[in-house]
């Protein structure tokens, strides 16, 4: 009796967790209404804000050139690129000096001296030198799409935000199981979770592709330099001073990105997440949210990747009880629910998957469908790992960034495709 | 009628405004002052007519009683069904019911019985009438013709007889109407559509017999959602659907019940057996058993099972060229299908398979009146119209309407006049009385009765042992368990409650017969046909070997 009550409640608690994933996850294709206001509305000028672009820079000699130049092609009449590299790194700063000497005045190349380098250290440095009104953020690796920037400055004009976070999508998905299950992620984060966030007033903002007018990055003291997820911070921090954050997704603005190399890469670079998400967490910034139902999201949000370990291992469990243990069939039922709700989530990431492809003009073929079904419990067993790998580290005060690595993968086997069909 | 009009089209393909201001919205519905006139004095009406007389008419149903006692065997924590239950329809029927009644029940036992739980079934037929109407309105109908659907509906005689009764299918004609109005939700709304899979499931799960309906769900769901977001409105349903009907097999799974084995029961032989039912014989053809359903539901109303199938066929013809004929189309498709299912000459006909159809047929009627509205109005079709031509269909319409009205009004006044006088339960309260009373059986625990489904209840309240002293009829013969408890046959029996369905169906019932001959009436409430006796076992029979 005991047994199944437990039984019971736990698997509720597992439902109602799943339930509510899957509804937000599901967010932006609530309504075709909905899904229609995701997209950035079409500009009508070229823009009239100024733009400062940091591309911090580690060990990235081999696609610096190319997202720098890429960069170079936007649209926007009034952009710098502020290049920040090591002291330490003279193979890409040779890379980013020859960039600037071929754009003198729209490319600048800033030293970032800090005996321990990270992310936000970097970004904090070139903070000073920025002079545009809106100050931008990309990874070395990026592809950005030349009109992004007129976008964007529309978007801040038109809704008067403070901070706009474009969409970043992961595109080699037929490299391996696992990059095809991680830009799914990706797709239901930026097409749809992200926007909900913004519509409830609480967001962890993405790595790069996030624009924040110049005076309130300022104000904010800029980035937290010994937070792993510097961005999730970020967001955390303004939106819980009441900053107007809009999300803005287009399958042709989006910026572009490669998955992890390899799975240890994926393993260290979500550990790296999962740790910044419980350091944000414990900086408690969230708790000056205003209402109790965005102080929940946050809690829950900046909680999830040790929900979903514990799903992980729970449900598996949970069905073994019910078919080998003798417990009432009603009650055998119930823990089937959280079960029931993952499976709900399977059909609808393979409709994802279906609708990724629509979007990007990517190929998706059966073979992609049936790894997709299959990779999931295996990646559900990685994000477990990476967050009981996060709590360890972040227990033992291990706080040195894991940095990933890129190859250019997305670079040399997808080739950017210009106003694609949807 | 060559050219499609949009006027009444309620699919704007094109990107949708960011602002959601969708027309006829479900907040419009709920507080527009004529539609909740119109809907509340319907419902006012239906409630009545339905509600009156509600236990005196019609005759007492064996189904009926067969379900709310294994409603009655959950509320008392006996499991599924007082005898071994055998996967022969889903439980969440009876399941529901339980709920429903149990308040009244816990408050007074004696109520649990058929003639007074029918009252519970008035909630079901409000519920669903009201469904019928949102629904009506959701598929674009305007007031009058939504009322007309409800009307139709909850009023036709034949309604009023099948919605009384405690039968499965209203339960489950409630929950698909349900799914339909989700279905066809103005704000295409993802949870709505995954909302409308689940009711469809458990309408399924209520009466397996739905299924049959679902493609036309199905339609009417891809009608009513958009393009950008209908691949995932679509497919959550059908998720929604099938996860939630599998959980029947997972629960026979988890009993061990899934397929056949020695010594249990099985859901597969609970499918084989209701798969493998003798046929009903073709509809059409006049000495089968499903001509003589036909007949049965004709005798009651012909306007609402015939020209809702005409208009069915009308609608669904006229999808290509009308754009007033296709927000209907969903439930036109419905009446279509479960008539093509009607005229399978193999299949079982149950008398109360019209039941899942007659929103259907209402909605199909009403629908095709509107959308022939529309044509007089000249709001459909434009070359060639002439004012003139219109004042001629327009007075052929009116002269049909009225000439229905005269065909129709006299008819349901008198077969709805009979439905709110008639006392058809008399013989069964009679003979409850007279089974109740201690003169007449002295020691109710120590006497074993056998009756049929529909007083099985009433004799449970007045003392006899469920199951193996009042003992459902049949279950002497076909059910092990029971027969274990009746060692000598007929001898162990002490009565026999004989109701016409007793009387029917002991021809293949060898110990029931044996029982009814070895026994003589002792009284008898009634006349002809429909009269019950009440048979004692003859003592100088019983004690010869």
């Amino acid at each position: 009796m005991l047994t199944a009550a437990f039984v019971c409640v736990v698997s509720l608690a597992l439902f109602w967790m799943a339930a509510f994933t899957l509804w937000w996850q599901m967010h932006a294709w609530r309504t075709p209404e909905t899904l229609a206001a995701t997209r950035f509305a079409p500009p009508r000028d070229k823009g009239s804000l100024s733009f400062s672009l940091l591309v911090p820079a580690r060990h990235e000699q081999a696609v610096l050139e190319h997202t720098v130049t890429r960069l170079l092609e936007s649209t926007h009449a009034d952009y710098e690129v502020l290049v920040v590299v090591g002291h330490d790194d003279p193979g890409t700063t040779e890379v980013a000096e020859r960039v600037a000497a071929r754009a003198p005045g729209r490319v600048r190349v800033i030293v970032d001296t800090h005996e321990k380098k990270n992310k936000p250290k970097a970004l904090n440095t070139a903070l000073p030198h920025c002079r545009g009104d809106v100050v931008g953020v990309f990874d070395a690796e990026d592809q950005v799409h030349p009109e992004l920037l007129s976008h964007v400055d529309h978007a801040f004009r038109e809704t008067g935000a403070d901070v706009v976070q474009g969409g970043v999508q992961l595109i080699n998905f037929h490299s391996s199981w696992y990059s095809l299950r991680n830009c799914l992620e990706y797709f239901f984060w930026f097409r749809s979770r992200l926007h909900l966030h913004a519509a409830k007033g609480f967001i962890p903002l993405g790595g790069n592709t996030v624009f924040v007018r110049t005076g309130v990055l300022r104000e904010a003291g800029g980035w937290d330099p010994h937070c792993l997820a510097e961005d999730c911070d970020l967001g955390v921090r303004l939106s819980s001073r009441g900053k107007r954050v809009v999300v803005a997704y287009d399958s042709e603005m989006v910026t572009r990105e490669e998955t992890p190399g390899s799975l240890m890469c994926l393993l260290k670079q979500r550990t790296r997440w999962n740790q910044g998400f419980l350091q944000v967490y414990r900086k408690r910034d969230w708790r000056q949210l205003p209402t109790l139902a965005q102080r929940m999201l946050a809690r829950y949000t900046l909680m999830t990747p040790f929900f979903q370990a514990f799903t992980g291992i729970i449900v598996p469990l949970n069905i073994a009880v019910a078919l080998f243990l003798d417990v009432p069939a009603g009650i055998a039922v119930v823990t089937f629910l959280p079960a029931v709700t993952m499976l709900v989530t399977f059909v609808f990431e393979i409709v994802g998957l279906h609708d990724f492809g629509a979007q990007y003009g990517l190929r998706v073929r059966l073979v992609h469908y049936l790894k997709l079904v299959a990779g999931g419990p295996f990646y559900q067993l990685l994000l477990a790992g990476a967050a009981v790998r996060a709590v360890w580290r972040e227990q033992r005060g291990q706080g040195d960034w894991e940095l990933t690595r890129h190859v250019g993968a997305h670079l040399a086997q997808e080739p950017v495709r210009e106003g694609v069909a949807r | 009628m060559t050219s499609t009009i949009p006027t009444a089209q309620p699919l704007p393909e094109a990107a949708p405004p960011a602002s959601p201001a969708p027309s006829a919205g479900p907040s419009r519905l709920r507080h527009s002052r004529p539609d909740l006139l119109l809907c509340g004095g319907l419902l006012t009406a239906i409630l009545l007519v339905q509600g009156w007389n509600i236990t005196g008419f019609p005759a007492l149903s064996d189904d009926e009683g067969t379900y709310l006692a294994q409603a009655w065997s959950v509320q008392e924590g006996r499991g599924l069904a007082h005898y071994t239950y055998w996967y022969d329809h889903p439980p969440l029927g009876w399941l529901q019911m339980a709920l429903v009644t149990w308040l009244p029940a816990a408050v007074s036992p004696g109520l649990m019985a058929v003639a007074p739980m029918r009252c519970a079934m008035l909630l079901v037929s409000a519920a669903s009438a009201v469904l019928l109407y949102v629904l009506a309105r959701r598929l674009g109908l305007r007031p009058w013709a939504a009322g007309l659907a409800m009307g139709l509906f909850g009023l036709s005689p034949l309604s009023v007889v099948l919605q009384r009764e405690i039968f499965l299918d209203n339960i489950a004609v409630m929950w698909v109407l349900l799914a339909f109005c989700l279905a066809a939700s103005p704000r295409r709304h993802l949870w709505h559509h995954f909302g409308a899979g689940l009711a469809a499931a458990v309408a399924v799960l209520t009466k397996e017999t739905m299924l049959v309906v679902l493609p036309a769900l199905l339609v009417t769901m891809w009608q009513h959602s958009h393009r950008a977001t209908r691949k995932f409105a679509v497919t959550g349903a059908v998720t929604a659907c099938g996860l939630t009907g599998l959980t029947y097999p997972l629960f026979a799974l988890l009993n061990h019940e899934l397929v056949p084995g020695p010594g249990h029961v099985s859901l597969w032989d609970g499918i084989t057996y209701q798969m493998s039912r003798p046929g009903s014989g073709f509809l059409l053809d006049e000495g089968s058993g499903a001509h003589a359903a036909l007949r049965s539901w004709l005798y009651y109303d012909r306007v609402l099972p015939l020209g809702g199938l005409a208009a069915a066929v009308l609608l669904v013809a006229a999808w290509r060229w009308s754009a007033a004929a296709r927000p209907p189309a969903g439930p036109a498709l419905a009446v279509l299908l479960l008539t093509a299912m009607a005229l399978r000459p193999s299949g079982y006909l149950p008398a109360m398979y019209v039941i899942q159809a007659l929103p259907f047929l209402a909605l199909a009627l009403a629908g095709s009146v509107h959308a022939l509205s529309h044509v007089v109005r000249g709001e459909e079709g434009s070359g060639g119209r002439t004012r003139r031509r219109r004042v001629v269909v327009g007075s052929g319409v009116t002269a049909a309407v009225a000439l229905a009205g005269v065909l129709v009004v006299p008819h349901w006044y008198d077969a709805n006049r009979t439905a709110l006088t008639t006392d058809a339960n008399a013989p069964y309260r009679a003979a409850h009385a007279w089974m109740s009373d201690r003169t007449h059986v002295p020691d109710p625990a120590r006497t074993r009765v056998l009756t049929d489904d529909a007083l099985w209840l009433d004799l449970v309240h007045a003392g006899y042992r469920p199951g193996t002293g009042a003992i459902w009829f049949y279950k002497a013969d076909l059910d092990p368990a029971v027969a274990r408890t009746l060692p000598r046959g007929w001898r162990d029996v002490d009565y026999v409650v004989a109701s016409p369905t007793v009387r029917r169906d002991a021809a293949t019932l060898p110990l029931v017969r044996a029982a009814l001959e070895h026994s003589r009436a002792v009284v008898s409430f009634g006349e002809g046909e429909d009269r019950v006796e009440i048979r004692r076992i003859d003592r100088r029979d019983r004690d010869t070997p």
